[in-house]
């Protein structure tokens, strides 16, 4: 462990990959110090532990239904957070529920803020019409409400669960394509940007290897802090009935088939409720965690004093 | 013959609707193997004239001769093997987020040039870095250890030309002695040609043949180093620079103590 | 008469990485005169400078056996005390006009805001003091500086700005750290001269911070050269060829002299005893 620690802060690293965990290292150590970001550390790391092991975790079948053992309270032995209105283990249904929440944040973070980024420093770099007509693209997309602008999307498409993340997807990425241009255009300026310039790189090359790095940070922490918005918008999508179907445990679709009782059987509603809240929170918490970590503007803190 | 021939060069940018003459046209060879210096105030154009030849500002008259030949526009691969900058502050000239490996080896993947770790390993031993910085990232070096990085990057593709912009003005004394010395044995190395711009009539005196001092983006006088040392300079201007330059503060003593 | 004392001056970081010490023991007294500082970056003569006016900021630590400005001992100073010492009797003026004066404030205001809350002097009488203080720094059109913001400035015009507003409040002692390093060479004599010629007829101290060993000489009594946080050698201005120290010595002959040899400039040798670090935290 040690040695590894050692080879990990070596001032002088021997590889491009040593020098890139040693900066990781790092990273962490400014992370480890900040205790809200480890909570949300925490929260995400047990969220895709749930999700990884929900066969293991669930004590039962998420979609078995027992009309007998219908819309029992919480604390009920066998159904710790009691049971729907089929019978179903709320419990079970959460935890199976967590690989739903997961996969479509997972598929609008790999896609959105790649299309953002494109779109922005593309936009940034060229200038001109370029900029002009991409901007004003971005700014179309900006004027709907993005709900508003997801439900029509799946209107057109059709529900499912692929076509409200393909929704999500495309109203989430005017933000980071804003994101994007604006650090691209302190950027593009820049005198290490002229000299590679100057070494005669075209653009792609400019744009891929010397751009994109530099507005990453601020797109990943745009990212975490959007998790929060993406999960229940996805919720907001499964309650109108509109994202996942039936009887797939998804979150929001878990509420809304417990409004109807919410003022008996109030935690029907509750408890999926609870499980979108503290996973939106976890997110939030480790975005404003990454936002003193990797910001560039914060984090010179680290270098000694002049 | 001279190997860069300015002709009548006017910078122009717009800014706001409003035109700003940067360069106003100024003339000036620099031969083979030889070292010119332009001196001046901020604003007078001098950087500007730099950035110019490497297609960095907008020329809106005149032309730039390299070798004989009318530099294309953009400027072009071939160019980027010919003449290569260094830029004044070595605290923005490199990418924050490469190491000193991506950043020398990157104008050998543009070209298309192999054998990237020897080069680099040998431009490191150049210009006087222990090789074990190779991985280092640029906020783990001094100021002085980034320029000498920044004047390696500008010798990876073998320049004939190099263009200074001001490469010592953001570091301490002893450094910029460190780094001049440096610029001058590589000069003798590999026989280049420098285009030096300063605001520190010492410093353009110490590397160059030749001095041009420039305001409001108009050439004033043309120096030889012989006449500069003379203080034989037939303008007010040129004078006065030369009169308020610190090294004149001392007064007058001819050799530095040993 | 002794204006500032200070004994065994320290600054100390602490970092992630444990203490630093920006300074580290150091020892000057000052009179009605002008005291040079001079260093390489990273000497700790701007950290000095600040110190002074306990301008340091956590993670920033100062300490200091005494550190007494006319009779007042500056360490057990209460916060409020300090506040009335800076800019009343304590002028600091900075390298950078651009971030020293405010961008959303014409001069004239800038220049009368403390006349107006702190001595309570009317309108007029406040604005004819300002003017004073413009032609004094040897503005010629005062009023159209008044009424210019800073963006609308030159450099030098800026800085001579400053040193009027620092001036204003007729301070006993002004810190000026690296007052013309952000100046062409022209402007910077002409601003050099003023400064000098203020401090000189009011009879001011002087506590001038720079890292150009060639211009403090000329606008100084006496220099203390530092490095890494220590002094290494205090000398007369007028005697600085004559400096014994090594270091001293290295930063003047690294310098490159117009038609002087093309040899190669002496580099600055660092291996002597002196540039070793001892009894540092780090």
């Amino acid at each position: 462990m040690s040695s590894l620690r050692l080879w990990l802060t070596d001032p002088n690293p021997t590889s491009r990959r040593q020098a890139r965990l040693g900066q990781l290292w790092l990273a962490w150590l400014r992370i480890r110090r900040n205790s809200l970001a480890m909570a949300g550390l925490v929260i995400v790391a047990l969220l895709v532990l749930v999700a990884v092991f929900a066969p293991l975790l669930a004590p039962h079948d998420p979609l078995v239904q027992d009309l007998g053992r219908r819309l029992l309270p919480p604390g009920t032995p066998g159904n710790l957070l009691g049971t729907d209105d089929f019978g179903r283990d709320i419990l079970s249904r959460i935890i199976y529920g967590s690989r739903i929440t997961l996969y479509i944040i997972g598929l609008v973070a790999v896609t959105a803020p790649v299309l953002g980024l494109l779109i922005g420093t593309v936009a940034g770099y060229f200038g001109g019409w370029v900029d002009a007509v991409l901007m004003r693209l971005t700014d179309i997309f900006l004027a709907f409400p993005r709900l508003i602008l997801a439900l029509a999307l799946v209107a057109v498409l059709g529900p499912g669960i692929e076509n409200a993340v393909l929704a999500i997807a495309l109203t989430a990425w005017p933000p980071y394509a804003r994101i994007a241009r604006a650090e691209t255009l302190t950027v593009r300026n820049s005198d290490y940007i002229a000299a590679v310039r100057l070494q005669g790189a075209g653009a792609v090359r400019i744009i891929a290897g010397h751009i994109v790095p530099m507005c990453l940070s601020s797109v990943i922490i745009r990212v975490t802090l959007d998790m929060a918005g993406v999960i229940l918008i996805a919720a907001g999508l499964g309650f109108l009935g509109l994202g996942v179907q039936p009887p797939m445990p998804e979150w929001g679709l878990m509420i809304s088939s417990g409004r109807k009782f919410l003022f008996e059987q109030w935690w029907v509603a509750t408890m999926p409720g609870l499980a979108i809240f503290i996973v939106s929170l976890g997110f939030n918490l480790l975005g404003d965690g990454l936002r003193d970590v990797l910001d560039p503007r914060s984090s010179q803190s680290g270098s000694a004093p002049k | 013959m001279s190997l860069i021939e300015i002709d009548n060069l006017s910078v122009t940018f717009r800014a706001k609707g409003r035109e700003v003459q940067a360069v106003q046209g100024v003339s000036l060879t620099v031969g083979e193997k030889e070292s010119f210096g332009l001196v001046g105030e901020s604003g007078s154009g001098k950087s500007t004239i730099l950035r110019a030849i490497c297609g960095l500002a907008p020329v809106s008259g005149g032309t730039i001769r390299i070798g004989g030949k009318v530099i294309p526009s953009p400027r072009g691969r071939d160019f980027s093997r010919r003449v290569q900058m260094v830029f004044q502050d070595p605290y923005a000239s490199l990418h924050p987020r490469h190491t000193i490996d991506r950043t020398l080896s990157e104008p050998l993947a543009i070209h298309g040039i192999g054998n990237s770790d020897a080069r680099v390993m040998q431009v490191l031993e150049d210009v006087g870095l222990p090789t074990s910085f190779r991985f280092r990232y640029p906020h783990q070096l001094s100021g002085g250890q980034r320029q000498r990085v920044a004047i390696a990057r500008a010798l990876m593709l073998n320049p004939q030309i190099l263009l200074l912009d001001e490469p010592t003005s953001a570091l301490d004394a002893s450094v910029q002695a460190e780094v001049l010395n440096l610029l001058n044995r590589l000069r003798a190395e590999h026989g280049l040609t420098f285009l030096m711009v300063s605001h520190d009539l010492a410093v353009i005196d110490h590397m160059c043949d030749r001095v041009l001092v420039m305001q409001h983006g108009r050439a004033v006088e043309e120096l030889s180093r012989e006449a500069l040392a003379a203080a034989q300079m037939k303008t007010a201007y040129a004078r006065s620079l030369f009169d308020a330059s610190a090294d004149r503060l001392l007064g007058p003593t001819p050799e530095p103590v040993k | 008469m002794t204006l500032l004392d200070v004994q065994n001056l320290r600054v100390t970081f602490d970092t992630e990485t444990g203490p630093v010490q920006a300074v580290r023991g150091v020892s000057f007294s000052l009179g009605r005169e002008r005291l040079g500082i001079v260093g390489e970056s990273g000497s700790g003569k701007t950290m000095t400078g600040r110190a002074v006016l306990r301008l340091i900021r956590p993670p920033g630590r100062i300490e200091a056996d005494r550190m007494v400005f006319d009779g007042q001992d500056l360490m057990k100073a209460s916060d409020r005390e300090m506040r009335a010492l800076r800019g009343q009797r304590i002028g600091m003026v900075m390298q950078d006009p651009k971030y020293s004066l405010n961008p959303v404030m014409s001069v004239g205001q800038q220049l009368t805001e403390g006349l107006r809350l702190r001595d309570r002097i009317g309108r007029a009488a406040a604005h004819a003091k300002a003017v004073a203080a413009l032609e004094a720094v040897q503005i010629r059109d005062p009023e159209r500086v008044m009424a210019a913001y800073p963006h609308e400035l030159s450099g030098g015009m800026g800085q001579r700005v400053m040193i009027a507003m620092m001036l204003i409040p007729e301070p006993d002692l002004l810190i000026a750290d690296e007052p013309t390093s952000a100046l062409d060479v022209t402007v910077q004599a002409e601003v050099l001269s003023i400064l000098d010629g203020l401090v000189r007829d009011r009879g001011m101290g002087l506590i001038f911070i720079s890292h150009d060993l060639r211009l403090v000489s000329r606008f100084c009594d006496r220099v203390l050269v530092m490095y890494k946080g220590r002094i290494v050698e205090e000398v007369q201005a007028g005697n600085l060829l004559a400096a014994r120290h090594p270091y001293t010595q290295g930063l003047l002959n690294c310098l490159p002299r117009i038609g002087g040899p093309r040899a190669p400039l002496p580099g600055l040798d660092r291996s002597g005893a002196w540039a070793q670090d001892n009894g540092g935290t780090r």
